[in-house]
Parts: structure tokens; C-alpha cells; sequence
């Protein structure tokens, strides 16, 4: 049993090289690939989330996913677009200001808009809008789903209380893959 | 020994285990393969719901590619013993993650067709993953048969208890119940055995009951009665046949005894009668002699004539006398059996014969030599004298021939027939039987030669003494031959 576990944890090893050696050697695509990743992230946490009936005017009135600042997904997050969720179609939006953030199911956050959150997520504040970045300090400002790096793989951290005050609930599922998950040990 | 000789006690219990053994094992047999057959669906149901359950908890560890999150959902599968592998594929087919209870178990490299079935290596489901409708990926679980081979193990052994027990249950029930039909059985053919061997038609099987088998020894015992019954008949017929023979023996007996009895007086009385008789008769006859000799001056011829048919009378009357005397004194005496020679006695008969024979001119003629017998040799010689007498004497004939001798081939076949032939006179048929009564005389008093007529009846007396026979062919003019035996007939 040792030895199986031994094994198991020298094959891990191996594979975490293995992902460090290739993503060191994809350089210059990192950055392209690493959005790719998050942009089917960004699509698989509309499976894992629920929102209030009431933020849909019919069964089927398509799920907003908004993109806010410059828009690091290139081509990546659109090709998502013909899928559908629940029966519901997906619609890309790109805003720049904030003139009504609940018309948006999810909310993603650029990087470029670093220094506004605060007033970003004021903005949206009770409002059910599932809250997704990639800045490290997100969560704390009261963001809900933050993407980490963790060896050169995508993760993310959630603050599942926040989500909750907002009328979104987050499936454990998705909690159960979170690197971190704010208010839990 | 073949199966019809069996006896029926053991044939029944035969029946009864087989008909037990062959229903237990084939009600046995049928609920292990039901069994197995149900335990087999209910395994693919579990598989598939534990595969459904390991997908619903996979879909965010397959939607995000995380192997480690995949890696332990299925290593919860650990806890369930029969799960020998398991597998997550993603909707591409590439594996996601695997488990594996013993290194070396290997996972199939893409996802085959969904379903679950049984295969070389246990039971195999490949379940879909799906999200919100869409299939997401592929779960596969493999379950060893480990289960399945202890319960059948479980269930052979408890039919296999199950079935010696009611063997042995059976056995006890059937060589108890098997009396039911086997004891009657028994019964009768022990009853039929001891009926025959000891002709016992008084016995009777019991019985034991109003079925087919009552009915039959009802049947058997009916049989019996009605033999029973003809037996005795038959006895009591016998036993009074029986009784009537012996009846009939005893006054047969009894009138035999009378018979002989009134013959023997008779005989006394004759003998007596006649001895007492001769005494006056000799004096009447010398009376009448002295008469003539002592007065034959005084009587004129007439007086002689008569005196002379007195003394010829009583002469006559005394020859008549001698001869009742000899017949009765031939039933009175005892025959002096000896072994004599025919041939011997003949010949001294002719030589006592010989001047008459002489004067008569009569050709003898024995044609062959006659045998030895058992007899009394006087009264045999009287037969011999008187037939030939009678021969010579009823003979009118110039050439008188006589023969005597035996009838051919009669020493072989029982008793000899001896015969005295003449070509005399000869004597109608209807006085065939008077010949032989006494004093009886088909011809006048001085016709050949006279005589007293007791001859034949002396002959007779003298074979029947002999316990013999006599009889006689004759025809007028055609001669007379006499036979006679002289020994019981055979």
C-alpha cells in the first residue's frame, strides 16, 4: 500500500513536470491558451450556478455572460456561443461602463479595470450577477469566483457567501474544485 | 437384479425417493438459476446506479478536466468490494482518470458503447456523464463476479441440505406410509402361499381397508370360501361313498356268511340224510334177497318179477345215495393241493379206462404234452375219468374219438383252459346249463349205458373248488367239447 502510494504520488510529480515543461516551452502561446482554458471555465461555471427565476424574462431568454474592460478571450469565449445552457442560448456582451450591470447573468471583470473594482462590484452589488476575475485581490473586494494560476494550471477561488447574498447559489460541486473557498478552511 | 424383481416394499420406497430426489432437484435447481438470474439484474441495476452516481458527482471535475477531483471521486469507490476498476473518459474518450483495486487491473483505452453487461471479466458499465443535457464524458465501472459465485455457493449448499434432509425425510415417511399399499400385498401372497402349500382352505387374508387392494383380498377370500366350500362337499361325498361300499361289503359279507352257512347245512343235512339212509336201504335189499333165495318155491313168476325190481329199485336208490354222498362230501372236505402233472393223471385215467375204451374202439388223441399245475390230484383225476367217460358214452358214433388238451397259448395268458372234446350226440343249447344240475338226465334211465346224472355236477363241484370254471360248446350231432380252468381267472 506504501508502495502504491508512493508510486502515485511519483507519478504526480511526474505529470506536474511534465505540465511545467510544456507550458514553459509554449512560451508565447501561454497567454492565448491560458484564456482559452478560462473562457471554457467561465462557460462551465454557467452549469454549476443558479440564479433567481426572476432574472429571466422566459424559459427561454438567453444566459448574458459580459465581459467588462479590454476583453483578454479573443475568439476563445465567442466559439461558446452556440452552445446552449439549460436550454438557454448564450450571449456575449462586451460593456465598457457600467450603465446597468444586472442586465448581465455573468459579469467578468477584466484585468484592465484593476483599479475600478471596488466601484465595479458596488455597482452590482445585491444584484444577481455571478462576479468573475482574475486579479488576486477579487475576492476580498467582494468579487464571488476569482481565476489563480497554481503551476501553470487555471484555478479559482470562491466566496460562496458573497454569491449567496447576491440570490446566486453555486453548487458544491463546483466549491468541491475550488482551490480555495473563502470562509472555509 | 433387474428392477421387476425388486420386491414391491422396495419398489414403493424406490418410487417415493425418486419422485422426492427428482422434484427437490429439479425445484433446487430451478431457484439457483432464477436466483442467480434475478441477483445477475440486480447487480446490472446497482452497477448502473452506482455508475449514475459516480457521474453525478463527476461532472464538475470532468466539465474543469480536474484529475485529482476525478482521481477521488472514483478512489470512493474503494469502498465497495466487488469494484475491481473504474473510469472517467471525457466527451472526447480521452480517460480522465482512473481506479484500480489491484495494480495491474488495466482500463479500457476509449469508452466502449453504453450499457451495462456481463463479459469474460465481470460485470461492465459505461455510464454517460451529463450536464444540464448535455453529455459531458463517460463513466466506466467493472464489478468482479465475487458476489454472485458466493451466493450461488450459499444457495447450492442450502438446496443441497435442504435436499438430503427431505431425502432422509422422505426415506423415513415412505418406509413407514409404503406399508399402506405393500402390508395387504404381503398379506395376500403369504395367505395364497400357505393356502397352497398346506391345501388350508380354511385360511383367509386379512384386510385392511376399502380400496382396491380391500377389494382384491374381499375377492381372494370369496375365492377361498367357494373352494372351501367344494372341498368339504367333495370330502363328505367321498367319506359317504365310502361308507355305502363298506355298507355293501358288510352285507355282502353278512349274506356270503348265510349262504355259506345254509350250503353247509344243506350239505350236512344231504350227507346225514343220506348216510342215515343207506342203512335201511342195504337191509330192504337184503330182505328182498333172502326173499327170493329162501322162498323162491312159494312164489310163482310174477311174485320173483317183482321181487327181483324191488332188489334192482333199491340197488338203484343206493347208487344215487353213494353218488349224493360223494357230492356232498366234496363240499365238505378239504382239497389236498399239490403240484401235479396233468400228462401223469390223464394217462392213469386211460390206463383205469382201458378196457372200455378197448370194447368201444375209441381213438384218444392228446396233441400235446399237458402242463403242471397246482391241484388236488384224486379230484382233478375224477374230471379227467368223468368227461371222458361221458364222451365215450354219449357217443353214437362207429369211430369214437376223443381229444384232450390245452387251448392254445392260454399257459401265457392267465389262467390254462383245458378242454375234453368228443364227435359224440352233442347237446342243444337250451339244455347247456342242466347238464351240470344234479341228477338231472337228458335221456331215458337205460339210454348210454344209464347212470345217476350227478357226474357233470361232481365235475362242476370239483372246478369250482379248484375256484375254477366250466363251460361247453356243443351242437346236436356236432360233438361236445367241455373246458374248464382250475385257478382263479386272471
Amino acid at each position: 500500500m506504501a508502495l502504491l502510494r508512493a508510486s502515485q504520488k511519483a507519478l504526480r510529480l511526474l505529470l506536474c513536470a511534465w505540465g511545467l515543461a510544456t507550458s514553459a516551452a509554449a512560451g508565447a502561446e501561454v497567454a492565448a491558451s491560458e484564456y482559452a482554458v478560462k473562457a471554457a471555465f467561465l462557460y462551465n461555471f454557467t452549469k454549476f450556478v443558479d440564479w433567481p427565476p426572476r432574472v429571466f424574462t422566459d424559459e427561454r431568454s438567453p444566459l448574458k455572460i459580459c465581459v467588462l474592460g479590454a476583453d483578454p478571450f479573443g475568439k476563445a469565449l465567442r466559439s461558446f456561443m452556440d452552445e446552449e445552457v439549460g436550454g438557454r442560448r448564450l450571449q456575449l456582451l462586451r460593456v465598457d461602463t457600467l450603465n446597468n450591470p444586472a442586465a448581465c447573468h455573468v459579469l467578468f471583470v477584466s484585468r484592465s479595470e484593476r483599479d475600478r473594482l471596488p466601484q465595479i462590484l458596488a455597482a452590482v452589488r445585491g444584484a444577481p450577477v455571478l462576479t468573475v476575475a482574475d486579479t488576486p485581490e477579487f475576492l476580498d473586494d467582494g468579487g464571488m469566483v476569482n481565476f489563480v494560476l497554481e503551476g501553470g494550471k487555471v484555478r479559482f477561488e470562491i466566496d460562496p457567501e458573497a454569491a449567496e447574498r447576491s440570490g446566486i447559489r453555486i453548487s458544491s460541486k463546483l466549491l468541491a474544485l475550488a482551490r480555495h473557498v473563502k470562509g472555509r478552511p | 437384479m433387474p428392477l421387476r424383481n425388486v420386491p414391491i416394499r422396495q419398489k414403493l420406497m424406490l418410487i417415493a425417493l425418486v419422485t422426492t430426489g427428482g422434484t427437490l432437484l429439479f425445484a433446487g435447481a430451478a431457484l439457483i438459476f432464477f436466483n442467480a438470474e434475478r441477483f445477475r439484474q440486480e447487480m446490472k441495476v446497482d452497477l448502473t446506479t452506482l455508475a449514475q452516481i459516480v457521474a453525478q458527482n463527476s461532472t464538475a471535475a470532468l466539465s474543469f478536466r480536474d484529475r485529482t477531483a476525478a482521481a477521488e471521486t472514483l478512489h470512493a469507490l474503494s469502498a465497495r468490494q466487488p469494484i475491481v476498476a473504474a473510469g472517467l473518459y471525457e466527451k472526447n474518450g480521452r480517460l480522465l482518470a482512473g481506479y484500480q483495486r489491484r495494480p495491474g487491473v488495466k482500463l479500457p483505452p476509449r469508452p466502449a458503447r453504453d450499457g451495462v453487461d456481463f463479459g469474460a471479466d465481470g460485470l461492465v458499465v459505461f455510464h454517460p456523464v451529463e450536464l444540464k443535457g448535455e453529455r459531458i464524458g463517460t463513466v466506466y465501472l467493472r464489478s468482479d463476479l465475487s458476489e454472485l459465485t458466493a451466493r450461488i455457493e450459499v444457495q447450492a449448499l442450502t438446496v443441497g441440505t435442504v435436499f438430503l434432509a427431505s431425502g432422509l425425510a422422505a426415506l423415513l415417511l415412505s418406509s413407514r406410509l409404503q406399508r399402506l399399499v405393500s402390508r395387504p400385498i404381503l398379506d395376500l401372497s403369504q395367505t395364497a402361499r400357505a393356502v397352497s402349500e398346506r391345501q388350508d382352505y380354511s385360511l383367509r387374508a386379512a384386510k385392511r381397508g376399502g380400496d382396491e387392494l380391500g377389494q382384491l383380498v374381499d375377492a381372494f377370500n370369496q375365492m377361498l370360501g367357494q373352494i372351501q366350500q367344494r372341498d368339504s362337499a367333495l370330502q363328505e361325498a367321498k367319506e359317504e361313498l365310502e361308507r355305502r361300499v363298506e355298507e355293501r361289503t358288510r352285507e355282502l359279507a353278512r349274506r356270503n356268511e348265510e349262504l355259506h352257512q345254509s350250503n353247509k347245512e344243506l350239505d350236512d343235512f344231504a350227507y346225514i340224510a343220506s348216510h342215515d339212509l343207506k342203512e335201511p336201504l342195504r337191509g330192504i335189499h337184503n330182505f328182498s334177497n333172502f326173499l327170493l333165495e329162501d322162498y323162491a318155491d312159494k312164489l310163482d313168476d310174477e311174485g320173483r318179477s317183482k321181487l327181483e325190481t324191488l332188489g334192482r329199485l333199491s340197488r338203484r336208490m343206493e347208487t344215487l345215495i353213494d353218488s349224493l354222498l360223494q357230492f356232498s362230501r366234496l363240499g365238505r372236505v378239504d382239497l389236498a393241493m399239490d403240484r401235479v402233472d396233468l400228462n401223469e393223471i390223464v394217462a392213469g385215467v386211460l390206463d383205469s379206462l382201458a378196457i372200455t375204451l378197448q370194447e368201444e374202439k375209441v381213438e384218444v388223441r392228446i396233441p400235446k404234452p399237458l402242463p403242471k399245475v397246482r391241484a388236488d390230484r384224486a379230484r382233478v383225476g375224477e374230471i379227467f375219468a368223468n368227461l371222458i367217460v361221458n364222451a365215450v358214452k354219449y357217443n353214437d358214433k362207429p369211430q369214437k374219438r376223443v381229444e384232450i388238451g390245452m387251448k392254445n397259448g392260454s399257459l401265457s395268458a392267465g389262467s390254462p383252459v383245458f378242454y375234453v372234446r368228443d364227435n359224440g350226440i352233442g347237446i342243444p343249447e337250451k339244455h347247456h346249463d342242466a347238464v351240470f344240475r344234479i341228477f338231472k338226465r337228458l335221456h331215458g334211465r337205460d339210454k348210454f349205458g344209464g347212470g345217476t346224472g350227478a357226474g357233470l355236477t361232481i365235475v362242476k363241484k370239483i372246478v369250482e373248488r379248484h375256484h375254477g370254471r366250466i363251460w361247453l360248446e356243443s351242437s346236436p350231432g356236432g360233438g361236445t367239447t367241455f373246458y374248464f380252468t382250475l385257478q382263479e381267472e386272471t
